[in-house]
């Protein structure tokens, strides 16, 4: 007998098509969205979905996979968005290009916090997290400039839309944002699933349930976590150069609030971290209420969506502490036996 | 010069008040081993229940002690007996359960926006109150008379709660939990209910610092969040778990947001506490006292 | 051949002597005991040669190498693996999955990890649990898996914290037949045990600890017969009783 056929189970009369068929579809369908939607409204709805899923999947990559709790990664967000922003302000340079530079002064930013932290106990690394983010907001509402380049300290910046392009990172319309997203959030998923399938998956989820069993194994845990976490600095400041050329308008509070760190933490934690399916499961049912709350109620309601937040958080965490996607995985393959008949489990 | 002693003074006074509320966080750490994220928001709290007692009663803004702390000891009683208790039951055999800190982070986020619902966003004071503003001359110093009363109010309690913690049969049992939880539970105590207490305990702790803050500080939905990171900061400067750690740590925080505007913008000395905090992190996470944890 | 030489092992903790100058030769393809009342000193002796803490002095010599200090993952790189005392399986994961884990100690290919893994568990007779979560096993399974895990990493030694702790007598049965069979294949092990049935039939020598100090050292039938060695175990339990 061979070993993969145990591990792997290629889905015992299940055609390889099949399984992945309705993966396919749910593609084509996000794909096809903007055909159907044509409202600017829902259109700008869809894509802050998206842009939840994609900050929280690239948080999951260390709050998931890690086993710590990142409480700022807004943080990253404002690099990214600043970083591109000022580049190309000042120097012209194409925000893709600093949408790159963003990401790496993120990584560095990113490894710099984890190298002390990630030796202690979790909680010390959440507070660093925290204590980050916010002294960077901090300083950034009190900087009008540092060194050469211009931040506007708590008025912000704004990106005239002069040149429209795709080499400008800058559109007229909703539907190339819609397509940008959704691609970096695919690349996303994707580099998600190649972590959990890889030596570095297995050992971060190994180093973060048993940090010293996982040690004796030959893996240096805190290194790991540095790894971790430079991958997800990088893909979360690169969401941040997004947000700036989608709003064309950044200050401080806009995308390095401490609501954001949080509304990421949450969507992960309720939909599952650690999971691959949590973030997008996490930002399918929260983003919906987030705006729903904010349209609706938001001048006599507001922060209506935050309480509901956090009591789901709560709730999820005493009834389903691996989130949401648990139960409704364990559905959707009950549905799919009674629809198939195969008598796949793995 | 003389205005750098006063700054200096004052300092020192209302420092005193975050290392009070601090005190509160490094009472719950030491027991629970977790750290509580929703230590500002039941500070925040703590100011709503004694503005609302003084505005509603009008009686002197310290009286409200006396139905403050009560209040604020039942609901941290209950918080923890409700919400974080089963979570530690769940996770018994994890070092340190990371589902608590979330949690306590959902709790924070709740409260917060409860608040702002209930409350609205407006910032509220105690107007005529005979605290308000209040100075003792000394020379050409002035010094607040709310925060020499704040500063009197954090070091009774930081003594109260060491003899409650030395001299009492619960304080013994509430040290023994802290030390050795299956120890403890060996020799009959509950550690679920030490737990509890504790909870409940560092709660009023945050209620006596709201009733020493509500005379003369604004009051507002998110005002946790900025004594929530400043508390973290005071803990981790003066050693989490250590009493007297918290009270100097508060009082290092308040100088250098007292004095600091002397010589930059105000906003510029919290990036300064920022950035000694993360210093400390890199360089001496055990603190000043250096009080020595499994980490 | 030398593979693993103490000499003159300390470990203090403030004024604690809990090792005092011990020293000890393992050859190569042996099974070595360490035995000893509780409170002895093996455990920290343990951890010094497992890296988790440095000896206060004394050298660790590992293939002609010097090791002490070294960090746990270093060593296991080196060929030392451990198990843990209080088993500590990654729960959430699949018994395959943390054997898995073991494996990629020296492959970084999952194909070729997890085959690794499943040969592992066909010699200790797990193959049919390879799909059980960690946490729905037995204290036996549990126990197994610690060795399984540990024994993925390709180890030259391995060093066994009571395994037999906590087993039924055909249990424990097994297990001395399974080490003796891995042992067989190379594998040379280094052993704290307190079931001294298991102990005594398992191992070529035996060191005995007491108060931090080797006090006896030899064929486990010279060691049984040692006076110093049942005065310590006998002062000790039937003080204890």
């Amino acid at each position: 007998m061979n070993a993969s056929t145990v591990t792997r189970q290629p889905a015992s009369g299940r055609p390889v098509l099949l399984r992945w068929a309705p993966l396919l579809l749910l593609l084509a369908f996000a794909f096809a969205l903007p055909l159907v939607v044509r409202s600017a409204t829902y259109l700008h709805i869809l894509i802050l979905l998206l842009l939840y899923a994609y900050l929280t999947t690239s948080w999951n990559l260390v709050g998931g996979f890690a086993g710590v709790l990142p409480l700022g990664h807004a943080a990253f967000v404002g690099i990214g968005a600043y970083t591109s922003t000022v580049l190309s302000l000042q120097y012209g340079l194409s925000p893709w290009i600093g949408m790159i530079l963003g990401g790496m002064i993120s990584t560095i930013v990113g490894v710099l916090i984890g190298l002390p932290t990630f030796k202690m106990r979790g909680a010390y690394f959440a507070l660093a997290t925290i204590a980050f983010a916010e002294g960077l907001r901090v300083m950034v509402e009190n900087l009008d400039r540092l060194g050469p380049f211009r931040l506007n300290g708590p008025r912000g910046l704004q990106i005239p839309p002069l040149e429209v392009g795709f080499g400008r990172l800058m559109f007229a319309e909703k539907e190339p944002y819609y397509y940008i997203i959704l691609t970096m959030l695919v690349l996303a998923v994707g580099i998600t699933w190649a972590v959990s399938r890889s030596k570095l998956g297995y050992c971060l989820a190994a180093g973060g349930e048993e940090p010293e069993a996982a040690q004796s194994l030959g893996i240096n845990v805190a290194r790991l976590k540095l790894i971790a976490m430079a991958i997800s600095s990088f893909l979360t400041s690169l969401a941040g150069t997004f947000w700036a050329q989608f709003t064309l308008y950044i200050h401080p509070k806009s995308v390095m609030s401490l609501d954001i760190s949080f509304e990421i933490a949450f969507i992960a934690l309720i939909g599952g971290r650690g999971s691959i399916a949590g973030p997008l499961l996490g930002a399918l049912l929260l983003r919906p209420v987030s705006d729903f709350s904010r349209i609706h109620f938001g001048d006599t309601l507001p922060g209506l969506h935050l309480v509901i937040f956090g009591v789901v958080l709560i709730l999820v965490m005493l009834y389903q502490p691996r989130g949401l996607q648990e139960p409704l995985t364990r559905l959707y393959r009950r549905g799919m036996q009674r629809l198939f008949g195969t008598g796949e489990g793995g | 010069m003389i205005h750098l002693l006063e700054d200096t003074i004052n300092g020192v006074l209302m420092g005193s008040i975050y290392g009070l509320a601090a005190l509160g966080l490094t009472l719950i750490f030491g027991v629970l081993k977790v750290i509580n994220f929703a230590h500002g928001s039941l500070l925040m709290v703590g100011m709503y229940a004694a503005y609302w007692a003084v505005l509603l009663t009008g009686v002197h803004p310290y009286l409200a002690l006396v139905f403050v702390l009560p209040l604020m000891f039942a609901f941290g009683y209950l918080l923890q007996a409700v919400v974080i208790q089963p979570i530690f039951k769940a996770e018994r055999e994890v070092r340190e359960p990371i589902t608590v800190i979330i949690v306590t982070t959902g709790v924070w986020y709740i409260l917060d926006n409860l608040a702002l619902l209930v409350f609205g966003p407006q910032y509220r004071n105690i107007q005529d109150n005979p605290l308000r503003g209040r100075m003792i001359e000394a020379g050409e110093m002035l010094i607040s008379v709310p925060k020499l009363w704040g500063f009197c109010a954090a070091v009774a309690t930081a003594a109260l709660i060491w003899l409650f913690l030395q001299k009492t049969r619960m304080g013994r049992a509430v040290r023994a939990t802290s030390l050795d939880r299956d120890a403890a539970s060996l020799q009959g105590i509950n550690p679920y209910k030490i737990y509890n207490i504790a909870f409940g305990l560092g709660t009023a702790v945050a209620g006596v610092a709201g009733v020493a803050l509500v005379p003369f500080y604004n009051i507002f939905p998110t005002v946790g969040v900025l004594f929530d990171i400043k508390c973290f900061i005071i803990v981790v400067l003066g050693g989490l778990g250590s009493i007297g750690g918290a009270l100097l740590g508060g009082m290092i925080i308040g100088v250098i947001e007292s004095v600091g505007p002397q010589f930059m913008t105000a906003t510029w000395t919290e990036a300064i506490v920022y950035g000694l905090f993360l210093g400390f992190l890199f360089l001496r996470p055990s603190g000043l006292f250096g009080v020595k944890y499994d980490w | 051949m030398r593979l693993l030489e103490l000499h003159r092992v300390s470990k203090h903790f403030g004024g604690i002597r809990a090792v005092e100058d011990f020293s000890l030769e393992v050859q190569a393809g042996e099974i070595v005991g360490l035995i000893g009342p509780n409170g002895a000193g093996k455990s920290t002796l343990f951890n010094c040669v497992a890296g988790v803490f440095p000896p206060t002095s004394g050298e660790i010599v590992f293939q002609g190498k010097r090791i002490e200090g070294r960090k746990p993952w270093e060593l296991c790189r080196l060929g030392i693996a451990r198990t843990f005392q209080i088993v500590k399986p990654f729960a959430s994961r699949t018994v395959l999955y943390n054997v898995t884990v073991g494996a990629f100690a020296t492959t970084s290919r999952l194909a070729e990890a997890e085959r690794r893994a499943l040969a592992v568990l066909r010699t200790l007779h797990m193959e049919e649990k390879a799909h059980v979560r960690a946490a729905n096993l037995t204290i036996a399974d549990r126990k197994r898996l610690e060795i399984a895990r540990a024994l993925a990493t390709r180890p030259r030694l391995l060093l066994l914290d009571e395994v037999m702790a906590g087993l039924r007598p055909t249990e424990v049965d097994e297990m001395v037949e399974v080490i003796r069979r891995l042992r067989d294949s190379g594998i040379t092990f280094f052993v704290i045990e307190h079931i001294m049935r298991a102990v005594m039939a398992l191992s070529d020598r035996i060191a005995v600890l007491h108060f931090g100090h080797k006090i006896a050292e030899g064929l486990p039938a010279e060691v049984a017969r040692d006076d110093r060695v049942i005065k310590a175990y006998l002062g000790e339990d039937y003080g204890a009783a």
